[in-house]
Order: structure tokens, then sequence, then C-alpha cells
């Protein structure tokens, strides 16, 4: 949920509910990457509360629209590692395989 | 607009990929993609555990509950949870989480009727369902149990006691209850890149070079007692210094420049014998009358295993007790990570990085979509008042 955006689009504080560091620190160091973005970062209220803040504020841009496009950056650079996982576990797997068929 | 994407995209390498131990480097990415995937692994890939237990019977020296703890932190094989619906999620079932959707169901019976100690272990768990099994570890370490793994023992068993249960198991993240957790651990350290101060290390005796290697907790730098490296030639009697360099090969080539003479020399290393301390050693060359003094530094510190470094900087301490600062100089690379994930053996380790990615797609998926939705203010009460200037 978005708070404080109401005169001003372009800065925002999103609070979202049952999250925490895992997604909160790797979206801000997304969001620092973005040219549009001015100032960005993070708070945990109470820590037995399932809650954070994320602040964002732009040069412009409605800080919605920055915080989806960082999503999807995040998503991308996910979708890119697991690809590299995937043929890196490949080639080791067959680089394993020659081996064991030179040591035969 | 559309944002430009200034994302870099990480690369990785594979070291070593076992069953249930994986270590690969992460590169060109920032810690907190690194941590994150890291929590991820350990806190919100799901898996299966036992979570409702049924006792029917119990005569043993543990109580139930007891038994029933126990029972939830066997590992179980959890290949099928990714596809799973959480109990709570599943609609097929009439509300007590145990339809063949969301559970699988496992029993045990076991009685001792001899007077040799029955050990119930996990392989005495039946399941409904055989893609999820307890977890079975082939003890390939010890040759002489191989025909009797065991499995994890549940409780001991004396004559004429009796356990009998039924268990549900269900789908579960670690962030709920440590049973659920397939990381065994998961851990990342910074690649360290070390420089060895060549000249700085010539200036020390074997003795001082031997101190500074074993100085390290872990073995990160070695001695090399092969290479010879001839760091200097000094020519007596026309005090100049001719640097020679390193060298490894059987002869040096030296130029000499003396009253408008200009001279090559081939020495032979063989003919100069290398011995423990650097030291100096006469060649007398008839046919130009000089007298060299051959300095050699034997025994070189190189770098055995950079990784081993632990960032405990005893290293340093000893080079500075030495005094000679700067000796080496230690970074941690900033952007390169050297991830070791070894698992319960519930998911494979490739396995759980590959989920782990999962999972953190369908967190950021639900921001996304959640971003549309602008709740009112009254649920956040202090934050929306401060926001509003209240």
């Amino acid at each position: 949920m978005e708070h404080g955006s109401f005169q001003d689009e372009s800065q925002a504080t999103f609070s979202l509910t049952d999250e925490d560091h895992t997604l909160a620190n790797s979206l801000r160091y997304i969001l620092n990457q973005d040219p549009r973005v001015t100032f960005c970062g993070y708070s945990i209220p109470h820590p037995s509360d399932a809650r954070v803040n994320i602040r964002v504020q732009t040069t412009g841009d409605p800080a919605r629209d920055v915080l989806k496009d960082s999503c999807q950056d995040l998503m991308l650079v996910c979708q890119h590692v697991r690809s590299t996982v995937d043929q890196a576990v490949m080639e080791f797997k067959s680089k394993q395989g020659v081996e064991l068929m030179k040591i035969k | 607009m559309e944002g430009v994407s200034y994302q870099r995209f990480p690369k990785i390498k594979i070291r070593t990929v076992r069953d249930d131990f994986m270590k690969f480097e992460l590169r060109e990415t920032d810690a907190s993609i690194a941590n994150a995937l890291r929590r991820v692994m350990i806190a919100e890939v799901p898996t299966i555990a036992i979570d409702l237990v049924e006792i029917e019977v119990n005569s043993s020296v543990l109580n139930d509950e007891f038994i029933a703890h126990r029972l939830g932190l066997i590992p179980l094989t959890s290949e099928r949870a990714m596809a799973m619906r959480f109990s709570r999620d599943c609609d097929a079932c009439d509300g007590d989480g145990q339809c063949e959707y969301c559970s699988v169901e496992f029993h045990l019976r076991a009685k001792c009727i001899n007077d040799q100690t029955l050990d119930v272990t996990s392989k005495d768990l039946y399941s409904s369902d055989h893609t999820v099994v307890p977890v079975d570890f082939p003890d390939s370490s010890t040759g002489l149990d191989n025909a009797d793994n065991r499995g994890i023992i549940i409780v001991k068993l004396r004559r004429g006691q009796e356990l009998g249960l039924r268990a549900i198991a269900r789908k579960g993240i670690g962030k709920d209850h440590a049973k659920w957790s397939p990381a065994a651990t998961v851990t990342f350290m910074y690649e360290p890149e070390i420089y060895i101060n060549e000249e700085l290390m010539e200036t020390l005796t074997l003795e001082e070079k031997k101190e500074f290697v074993e100085s390290s907790p872990t073995k990160v730098f070695d001695i090399n007692a092969n290479t010879q490296q001839l760091t200097s030639i000094l020519l007596l009697n026309a005090p100049t210094l001719y640097p020679v360099g390193s060298a490894e090969f059987h002869s040096v080539f030296l130029q000499i420049v003396d009253s408008n003479q200009i001279c090559s020399v081939e020495i032979f290393l063989s003919e100069l014998m290398a011995c423990e301390n650097s030291s100096f050693y006469n060649v007398q060359l008839s046919h130009f009358n000089a007298n060299f003094v051959v300095h050699f530094a034997p025994f070189q510190v190189y770098v055995y295993d950079a990784e081993a470094y632990t960032y405990d900087d005893e290293v340093l301490k000893k080079a500075e007790a030495m005094g000679k600062p700067g000796l080496v100089e230690i970074h941690a690379k900033e952007d390169s990570f050297i991830f070791t994930v070894e698992t319960t053996g519930a998911i494979k380790a490739s396995q759980l990085f590959l989920n782990a990615i999962e999972v953190l797609k369908q967190k950021l998926d639900a921001v996304r979509l959640s971003a549309d939705t602008v709740e009112a203010d009254e649920q956040f009460g202090e934050l929306g008042a401060h926001m509003r200037g209240g």
C-alpha cells in the first residue's frame, strides 16, 4: 500500500506486509541503479511485525511506476541467474562425464 | 518514459555439484542480491515435513509430544513441494487439511518382542506417496555399516514396549518452523584478492618467511622451495648494480660496460651453488678480470589458497609485528561471492538454488501486483497520520 502520494506522485512510501530484509534490501539496491530515483531506502518499523516501508523519491515519474519497473528488473536478473545456473550445471555435468570416460 | 535498465546481469561458475552440496561463484552482483538468495534458500523454499501426529499407542520411554517433535524434524524428500498447495489454501479437502492434494500420510507401527533393544528409525515410517519418503542417507563414508544403514533413530523400545501412530505431512516454509528448512547451511564469502609485495618479501630471511606463512590460522600462503629468484648481480670493482630480475633458467646473460668496453657474459647458474639463506657468491671471470657478487633470493612465498583466507587479519598483524607493514595487501572483491550450499537431503542442492530463484520471483510478482491497490489509511494509523502531516 502506498502512502503520501496524493499531492505529489513522484514521492511515496510503500508499506508491504509479510515482507522482510530479503526482498526489501534487494529492491532497494535495484532502485538505486535506476537513474530516475533521487532517494530510496527501507525500514522495518518493528521486528515483531512483518512489515517493511520502502520510500521512493523520483525525478518526476510516478513512484509507483518506478517501483514496478524495479520489480521487473529484479525479475529479469533472477531469470538470467536461473538460466545461467541451468547452463552451468549442464556444462559441469558433461565435463564430469568426459573426465570419467577418460579415466576409464 | 520507460526506465532504462542499468542492471548488470550476474555471472555464475559452478565449482562442485553433488547431491547434497554445491559450491559456485556468483559475480557481478551486489551483496544485497546474494543475501536475498541466501535468506530465501534458508527460510522460504517450501518443503514437506510431518505436521500432525495422531498417537494410537505409545508405551516407550519418550512421551507423545517428544516423539511428535522428533518426527517433525525428519527430512522428507520434497520434490513435490513446489507444486503442492499449502493446506490452508486447499479447497479440495473439507477444512481439516488432510486430503491427498495438500498432504501426505505416514504410519508407523513397532513393537519390541525379543530381549534385544529395538531401534525405531525413519525407515519404519511408511508413506502413502512413494515420492515423499524419509531421506535415505547412503552411508558411503564408513565401509563397515554399509549394509546396515538404519536411518534416523526416533525412539528405542524395550521388550513389551509399543509405538503406533499416524502422521500427516504438509508443505511449509522455514520461516514458520525450522523443520521445513531444506538447507543445512548456506554461506557466501567475498572473494579475496591477495597481493604480495615482492620487494619487501625479498628482505625477509627464510626463517621470517616461514614464520609469516605459519602465522595464518588457515593455509593461505606457502613457500615454494623450487624457484630460485636471481635478484641482482653486483659488479664489485665498478659499483653499479645490474638488476637481472627473477630467473628460473640455467644461465644468465649480462652486459658489462666498463671503460668503454661492452661485453656480454654468460653465467651458468649451475656453477653457483644456492643455499638456504640468501647469500653472496663470488664469481671470478678471468678473461674480464671482474668480481661479481650474485644475490639469490630462494624460497619464494606464494599464495597457496586465496579462498582459505577467513578475513582474520592475522597475517597483516604478523607483518606489522615483524616491522614490515604492507608486506601483503588483501582486499575483498565487492561484487564477487563464493556460495556454499548444503542441504538436508530433502531437495537436491542445485534444485534448491533454482527453487529459491522461483520463490524470489513469486514474491516480486506479489509486490508488483499489489502495488495497484491503495488500501485505507486507517489500517496503518501512525504511518498514514505521519504522511498526512498529522
